[in-house]
């Protein structure tokens, strides 16, 4: 029974990726790209991974699908551009640019078949190790959570979190500078909205924040945690936006840039002070370390969320 | 051969990471591209996670679980920084694929 699930799963999974790839449509295939998603997110649970099963779905699919969509609109067609040029030229010249020649088709099939069986081997090959899950369960009493994925997440590899958090803020400023820096959409401008729409998002405005507020909590003890949390709350700040109230436009800029960087800075400030008392860098003391990861979680979710955003807000002026 | 959950997702992820990297270099315009690099991730992380189940004793291996959920965030940001660049290019040129033809 658990074979065949999987190998539906698998399957699907595989059956998607294709059809993102082969959709003659564009925005086909955004929309498998959320199908995608949500599939590989079955797959991390049958996984036992269900920690990754939740981010996946709120952000590889979630947040990542509705940047793609957006883009769809801003490339401003609903059709791929490349398919209608396809047609028109096929209409009047006979194709050339468009199209493979076989034997370039060919050699580029036989190379990535080629690769896959020799990514098949490879994987084969990965020795049976043990892993560090031992160690990752002897240390969980001192590490002050009780789930091991958080444990690890921020208190083993703080620091590989810590880097994240700076990878975000940095994609933030990347976007910002590819952008041309232009001023955010000033609300007033903000395009009238649906009634329905509107009052939609406000009746789920405190689910989503309370929802969020759960993950946050429970990550001590169970799946959940800072980023998932995040997205969540990430997600009204979009719905709000998309819905007519640009909230991160109207609150001040020092205030838009201190909630962004809140999360980074506690997080080095944090390291610091206990490289000053005599620890290493992120060595919590285990009897506030519950405590400290619940502080450290509450403000990198905000900053995340805030970064979400900004992203989202800026993509879409 | 034992064919287990290991096995199959192990499998289903050399296959992922094959089509991505085919739609990478196929793939015409620039959000198909960026869809194809997001498979090709995805097919790592599978791989990934597909070792923490297989050498799992009371509870899957958390590290990897923990690395991947950091990759995930990791690789959905350096999309949206693609994206932005794809719209940049089509808004300041017009172009969404990388023609050289022209």
């Amino acid at each position: 029974m658990d074979i065949l699930i999987d190998s539906l799963l698998a399957i699907l999974t595989i059956y998607l990726a294709f059809r993102c790839m082969l959709a003659p449509k564009l925005s086909k295939a955004v929309f498998v790209f959320f199908a995608f998603g949500l599939m590989l997110a079955l797959a991390w649970i049958r996984l036992g991974a269900v920690d990754v099963a939740i981010a996946e779905a709120a952000i590889a699919s979630g947040f990542m699908g509705v940047l793609m969509l957006d883009s769809l609109r801003d490339f401003s067609l609903i059709f791929s551009k490349n398919q209608e040029r396809l047609e028109e030229t096929a209409s009047k010249i006979p194709i050339k640019k468009d199209s493979y020649h076989w034997t370039t088709a060919l050699a580029l099939g036989l190379g990535l078949i080629l690769f896959l069986l020799i990514s098949i081997q490879a994987i084969w090959e990965v020795p049976q190790g043990g892993g560090l899950t031992a160690i990752a369960e002897a240390n969980l009493p001192m590490s002050g959570v009780e789930h091991p994925v958080t444990a690890v997440l921020l208190n083993y590899r703080a620091y590989d979190t810590w880097l994240e958090i700076g990878v975000i803020l940095m994609g933030l400023l990347a976007i910002f500078a590819a952008g041309g820096l232009k001023q955010y959409r000033k609300p007033g401008l903000a395009p009238a909205q649906d009634p329905l729409l509107r009052k939609t998002i406000l009746i789920f405005t405190p689910v989503l924040f309370l929802f969020g507020a759960f993950l946050l909590y429970f990550g001590k003890m169970g799946p959940g945690g800072a980023f998932q949390a995040a997205v969540l709350w990430g997600a009204i700040g979009i719905l709000l936006h998309l819905g007519g109230w640009t909230v991160f436009t109207v609150i001040p800029r020092r205030m838009r840039q201190i909630l962004v960087t809140i999360g980074l800075g506690f997080f080095m400030i944090l390291g610091f002070t206990q490289m000053a008392t005599g620890g290493a860098f992120f060595e919590y003391p285990p009897a506030y370390a519950g405590f400290l990861i619940l502080v450290v979680e509450t403000l990198a979710a905000i900053s995340i969320a805030a970064a979400l955003t900004a992203i989202f807000a800026f993509l879409t002026k | 051969m034992k064919i287990g959950t290991y096995e199959i997702y192990s499998l289903t992820s050399a296959i992922l990471f094959a089509i991505g990297l085919g739609g990478v270099f196929l793939a015409k315009h620039f959000l198909r591209k960026i869809i194809a690099t997001i498979i090709m991730g995805a097919g790592v992380f599978l791989c990934f996670v597909s070792f923490a189940k297989r050498d799992a004793l009371t509870f899957a291996d958390p590290i990897p679980h923990a690395l991947v959920i950091t990759g995930i965030v990791v690789a959905v940001t350096a999309a949206a920084f693609a994206l932005s660049l794809a719209r940049r290019i089509h808004k300041l040129t017009g172009e969404d694929t990388f023609g050289n033809e022209k």
